[in-house]
C-alpha cells in the first residue's frame, strides 16, 4: 500500500497533464501574456484552488502548470537550496502530475520555480524563472487597500514608498528593507521582487531569461520580460546597496554568493555555507574549498575566530 | 442543419490539446517577451478558409468561452467562425470594441484599429490583443525596435505594412500602460509587438 | 564537520505515514465509518460542505475522517477537490419560498401565518453533558409529528408580511433570472463588489470570522440594529435547465438555513421610513452562520444606504479578503516554513546597525571623559 502511494506514477491519472485543466491554463497563460506586455503590473488572475496550502507557492505553481511543457526540465528551490522540504514537494508534484524531467543543476533546466532566491549562477535566454509570491503589492504594508494601491499604480503615485525609506534613512542610517525591497520596472512600475534578499535584486536587472511572478492567494501575476531595466528604489545621497559578508561560504570557499548563518553549537560558534546549494556543488566539484570542507584540515577555522 | 451535417463539415482542432496549446503559448510567450524575434509555431493544424495556420493555432491555444473574437469582414467566414466556435467556444462579437483578440489581415482597411480596447490606467491589461495575417516577416532592417525584452535592437520587417499603421503603433505606443499588443501571423511564423516596444521606421 | 541537512523526500514520505497513523489511533478501537460521521456529525458535515462551496456529504464526512476531525483541513480537502470538478451547467436560482420547512421561527411577530415551528434545535437544551451517550446507549424516541401539517405555502415575513404594508424595502428580483451571476471562483474580486459576490463570500467565509463580526456589529462597530424576521431551515429542489431541453429538471435537494433580518429604518420628513433587510443563506443547518451572514451582509450596504463606517464589518474590502479561513490558514501558518535567507538579511543589518550604534556611543563616552575636569583624575 505504502509503495503504490508513493509511486510517482500513480494516482495521478485522474488529473490533467500538469494538474490544471486546460481552460484554468488558458485563463492563466492570458494574464501572462498581459503581465509580460505590460512589465512590473500586477495582472488579476482567477487563481485556483490547489492541493497545497496558499502560502506554500500556489501562485508559483499555478504559473509552472500553465508554462511547462512535456519537453521540460523543472528546477524547484527554496531558500536556494533544491532539498528543502516544501521544494522538495513541490518537484514530486510536477514529476508526478506533468511526468517532467527535473533536475537540481540550475544549468540544466529550462524552468525554475524559486521561493526567495535568484539562482546565483547567471540565467540564460532559453529559461524561464517563476518566483512564489506571498504578498505582491510592493505598497500594500503602506496602503492595506487595494482600492487606494491600484490608483497609486494608476497615477504614478510612488512618493509615499519613498517616504518610507527615507523615513527609514533618517531613524536608522540605512533604508532598513533586506528583503522584498522594492524596484522600479522600465521606469514605469514599482513592484515587489518578492521576498528575495536585496542581495538578488540587481541580478533582476536586464536578466536574459524570462522572469514570471505567481501570487496564488491574492491572485494576481506579473513578468520581467528579458533585458529589462529593474533599478531598486534608492536615493542620490543613500545609493541601494546589497549585503556583504566578511566570511567565505565554509564549504566551497566563495566571497560572491549569498550566504547562510549555521549555528555550530551553543557558545555563539558559526559557519557560514552558500544559500544556492547547486553553486556550491558546483564549485566544490571544481575543486573550491572553503575552511570548514570536511577535505579540509579543519577544523576549527571558524571556532577559533569566534572563540577569540 | 442537422448535427451530423455540421460536423462533418468540421476541420480538426488540435491533435494533444495539452501538448499542442502548451507548444503554441511558448510561442506567443517568447514572442511578446521578445518583441521583433521570429517563432516557428511547432504545430501543425487544420486551417479554415479565412485564417491562416498560426492565426488558427494562436486562437486554439489563447481563446475559449471567455475570450470574445472579432474577425475582420474578409476573416469572418461561415468556416471561421464554425471553427472557433466549435473548438474554442468563444464567442464571435462583429463589435470590434468588444474583442479580446481581434483578427485581421494586412491587406484589409485596418482603420477599425483605433476602435480597439485598450483597457484603462487601473487595468491596463483590459485590452485587445490585434492578430494581423500577413504575407512574410523576416529581420530585414525596416523596423528598428527597442524596449523591454530587446536586449539591444531588433529589426523587423513585415512586407506591405502601411503607414497607417505606424501612425496608429506611435500614438498607441503613448498610452502606456494602456495599449494593444500585435502578433504578426504569417502562414507558418509570429513575432509580436508588444506595447512597450518603441519602433523606429527605417 | 559540517554536512547539509538532505533527505527532504524520505522525511515528507515517513511524516505522511505517521500522520496516517495518527489518524488512525489506537487500533484496538474500531475505525470510524465515513457513513457514520455523515449521520452522526453531520453538522460538521454540513459547516464542511458550506465552507468548502461542494454540496456532498459522503465526500465532506471523508474529509473530516482524512483531516482527523480538523474541518479547515477538510474544508481545504473539499475545495481542492471542487477545483477540479468540470462545470455541466449552472442551476436556477433556488426559491426559498418553496422550501419543505423543518423549522421556522420569526422574533418579529409573536404568531404569524404558517406559525412558529420549533423543528431540532439546541435551543432550549440544558448544556449538561449527558453521560449516557458516552455508554453509546443512545436510543432517542421517535419524535412525534406535529398535530398539523406544516403550511406547504409557508409565507415569508419580510415580502409576504412586512413587505404588503411597504414597511419594508424592497429587494429588487432581477427580471432576467438567467444574467450572469458573479462568482469568485471563476474571477479575480474586485472591489467594489456588488452584492451578489459579497453574499458568495460570506456563505463560504469562515464561521468564527463572520461570527466575531456579526458580533461586532451589534456591539456598535456599525449601527444597523437587527430583528430576525425569519430563519427558516429544510430543503430545496434545484433545478437546471439544460439547452437542449428547454424546460428545467430536478436534479435534487439541498438544505438550507436561511435567515432574514429587518434592519433599522431610513426615511426622512419626506420619505416614507422603511426598515432595510441583511441576507443570509448556508448549507445545512447552521443559524449561527445564518444569522451571523445577515448581519454582516447588512453592514456590509453601508454605502448603499449612505451610512458612516464605523466598523470593520462595514468595509466591504477588509470582510472579504479576510474571510476566507482556507487562504488565511494557509497564509498565518506559511510563516513556519523555512525563511532563513530573509532573516539572514535581517541579521546582518541588525549586526551592523548595533555595530555602529555602539561606536557611536562609545564614541560619545570618550569624548565626555575628555570634556571632564582634570580634577576627576
Amino acid at each position: 500500500m505504502e509503495q503504490l502511494a508513493n509511486n510517482p506514477a500513480d494516482g495521478a491519472t485522474a488529473y490533467n497533464f500538469a494538474y490544471l485543466d486546460e481552460q484554468t491554463k488558458r485563463m492563466i497563460r492570458r494574464a501572462l501574456l498581459k503581465a509580460v506586455a505590460i512589465p512590473g503590473y500586477q495582472v488579476p488572475f482567477a487563481g485556483r484552488e490547489m492541493p497545497m496550502p496558499y502560502g506554500w507557492g500556489t501562485g508559483g505553481v499555478q504559473v509552472t502548470a500553465a508554462v511547462i511543457g512535456p519537453n521540460d526540465t523543472l528546477k524547484v528551490i527554496d531558500q536556494g537550496a533544491d532539498d528543502t522540504t516544501n521544494a522538495v514537494s513541490i518537484r514530486q508534484f510536477f514529476a508526478k502530475t506533468a511526468n517532467v524531467a527535473t533536475t537540481e543543476k540550475t544549468a540544466e533546466a529550462s524552468i525554475i520555480q524559486t521561493r526567495h532566491r535568484i539562482p546565483e549562477k547567471e540565467l540564460r535566454e532559453d529559461q524561464v524563472l517563476v518566483y512564489q509570491v506571498p504578498i505582491p503589492e510592493p505598497l500594500r504594508f503602506l496602503e492595506p487597500r487595494e482600492t487606494e494601491t491600484r490608483k497609486m499604480h494608476a497615477l504614478e503615485e510612488y512618493g509615499l514608498m519613498h517616504v518610507k525609506l527615507y523615513e527609514d534613512i533618517a531613524r536608522h542610517g540605512h533604508i532598513a528593507t533586506t528583503y522584498a525591497y522594492p524596484v522600479m520596472v522600465d521606469d514605469r512600475y514599482v513592484m515587489d521582487p518578492s521576498p528575495t534578499p536585496k542581495f538578488d535584486n540587481p541580478k533582476m536587472n536586464n536578466m536574459a531569461a524570462l522572469q514570471l511572478f505567481g501570487a496564488g492567494r491574492e491572485k494576481r501575476i506579473y513578468a520581467l520580460p528579458p533585458y529589462t531595466k529593474v533599478k531598486s528604489l534608492d536615493f542620490e545621497d543613500h545609493p541601494f546597496e546589497v549585503q556583504t559578508w566578511k566570511d567565505e561560504c565554509g564549504m566551497c570557499g566563495a566571497h560572491d554568493s549569498y550566504l547562510d548563518e549555521v549555528i555550530l553549537d551553543d557558545q555563539g560558534n558559526r559557519m557560514f555555507v552558500c544559500s544556492d546549494t547547486d553553486y556550491c556543488a558546483e564549485r566544490q566539484e571544481a575543486g573550491h574549498r572553503g575552511p570548514q570542507h570536511h577535505d579540509q584540515p579543519l577544523g576549527n577555522a571558524s571556532r577559533e575566530k569566534a572563540a577569540e | 442543419m442537422t448535427l451530423q451535417s455540421q460536423t462533418s463539415e468540421l476541420l480538426p482542432g488540435f491533435d494533444h490539446a495539452a501538448f499542442d496549446s502548451n507548444a503554441v503559448f511558448r510561442v506567443l510567450l517568447d514572442a511578446l517577451s521578445r518583441p521583433g524575434r521570429i517563432y516557428d509555431v511547432p504545430v501543425s493544424v487544420a486551417t479554415p478558409d479565412g485564417l491562416n495556420a498560426t492565426t488558427t493555432a494562436t486562437l486554439l491555444a489563447m481563446a475559449d468561452m471567455d475570450t470574445t473574437i472579432w474577425l475582420s469582414p474578409t476573416c469572418v467566414t461561415k468556416a471561421a467562425t464554425d471553427h472557433l466556435k466549435f473548438h474554442c467556444g468563444c464567442p464571435i462579437s462583429d463589435d470590434v470594441a468588444k474583442a479580446d483578440f481581434a483578427v485581421a489581415r494586412i491587406d484589409d482597411d485596418l482603420s477599425f484599429i483605433t476602435h480597439l480596447s485598450v483597457g484603462n490606467a487601473e487595468y491596463p491589461d483590459q485590452s485587445a490583443t490585434l492578430i494581423l495575417m500577413v504575407d512574410e516577416i523576416s529581420n530585414a532592417p525596416a523596423m528598428k525596435l527597442t524596449g523591454p525584452g530587446i536586449k539591444d535592437s531588433h529589426d523587423l520587417d513585415i512586407k506591405k505594412l502601411p503607414a497607417s499603421f505606424h501612425a496608429w503603433r506611435a500614438e498607441n505606443h503613448h498610452m502606456f500602460p494602456c495599449g494593444v499588443d500585435v502578433i504578426f501571423a504569417s502562414p507558418t511564423k509570429i513575432a509580436a509587438l508588444s506595447r512597450t516596444t518603441r519602433i523606429e521606421v527605417i | 564537520m559540517y554536512v547539509a541537512v538532505k533527505g527532504g523526500e524520505r522525511a515528507i514520505n515517513n511524516a505522511h505515514r505517521l500522520l496516517a497513523e495518527q489518524r488512525r489511533g489506537d487500533k484496538k478501537i474500531a475505525e470510524i465509518e465515513t457513513d457514520q460521521i455523515e449521520q452522526q456529525l453531520s453538522l460538521s458535515v454540513t459547516r464542511v460542505m458550506a465552507e468548502g462551496s461542494l454540496y456532498d456529504r459522503d465526500l465532506a464526512a471523508l474529509a473530516i475522517k482524512q483531516g482527523r476531525g480538523d474541518l479547515i483541513e477538510a474544508i481545504f480537502l473539499m475545495r481542492a477537490y471542487r477545483t477540479t470538478l468540470p462545470r455541466f451547467a449552472f442551476s436556477k436560482p433556488i426559491r426559498t419560498a418553496d422550501m419543505d420547512v423543518s423549522r421556522r421561527i420569526s422574533a418579529t411577530f409573536k404568531d404569524l401565518p404558517g406559525g412558529q415551528i420549533l423543528g431540532p434545535t439546541f435551543d432550549y437544551t440544558h448544556r449538561l453533558l449527558d453521560f449516557t451517550l458516552m455508554a453509546n446507549s443512545e436510543d432517542p424516541l421517535d419524535a412525534p409529528s406535529g398535530e398539523h401539517p406544516v403550511d406547504e405555502n409557508m409565507p415569508r415575513v419580510l415580502d409576504d408580511i412586512l413587505n404588503y404594508e411597504g414597511l419594508i424595502q424592497d429587494e429588487p428580483v432581477p427580471v432576467d433570472d438567467t444574467a450572469p451571476v458573479a462568482d469568485l471562483t471563476r474571477e479575480p474580486i474586485k472591489f467594489p463588489a456588488g452584492r451578489d459576490l459579497r453574499l458568495q463570500n460570506l456563505t463560504r467565509g469562515d464561521e468564527g470570522f463572520v461570527l466575531a463580526l456579526g458580533y461586532s456589529t451589534q456591539r456598535g462597530y456599525a449601527n444597523s440594529h437587527a430583528f430576525v424576521g425569519e430563519i427558516r431551515y429544510g430543503t430545496v429542489s434545484v433545478e437546471i435547465e439544460p439547452e437542449e431541453l428547454g424546460f428545467a429538471i430536478d436534479i435534487g435537494d439541498i438544505e438550507l438555513t436561511e435567515c432574514e433580518t429587518v434592519n433599522k429604518f431610513k426615511g426622512s420628513k419626506t420619505k416614507l421610513p422603511q426598515f432595510t433587510r441583511g441576507y443570509g443563506l448556508v448549507f445545512g443547518q447552521n443559524e449561527r452562520k445564518a444569522i451571523s451572514m445577515a448581519l454582516v451582509d447588512r453592514a456590509m450596504r453601508a454605502d448603499e444606504m449612505g451610512e458612516q463606517i464605523m466598523g470593520p464589518a462595514q468595509d466591504s474590502e477588509f470582510v472579504m479578503e479576510h474571510s476566507d479561513n482556507v487562504q488565511s490558514t494557509g497564509f498565518v501558518e506559511h510563516i513556519k516554513l523555512p525563511h532563513y535567507v530573509d532573516f539572514q538579511g535581517e541579521l546582518e543589518l541588525v549586526r551592523r546597525m548595533r555595530a555602529e550604534v555602539e561606536e557611536r556611543l562609545a564614541k560619545l563616552e570618550a569624548d565626555e571623559a575628555k570634556s571632564q575636569p582634570e580634577a576627576a583624575e
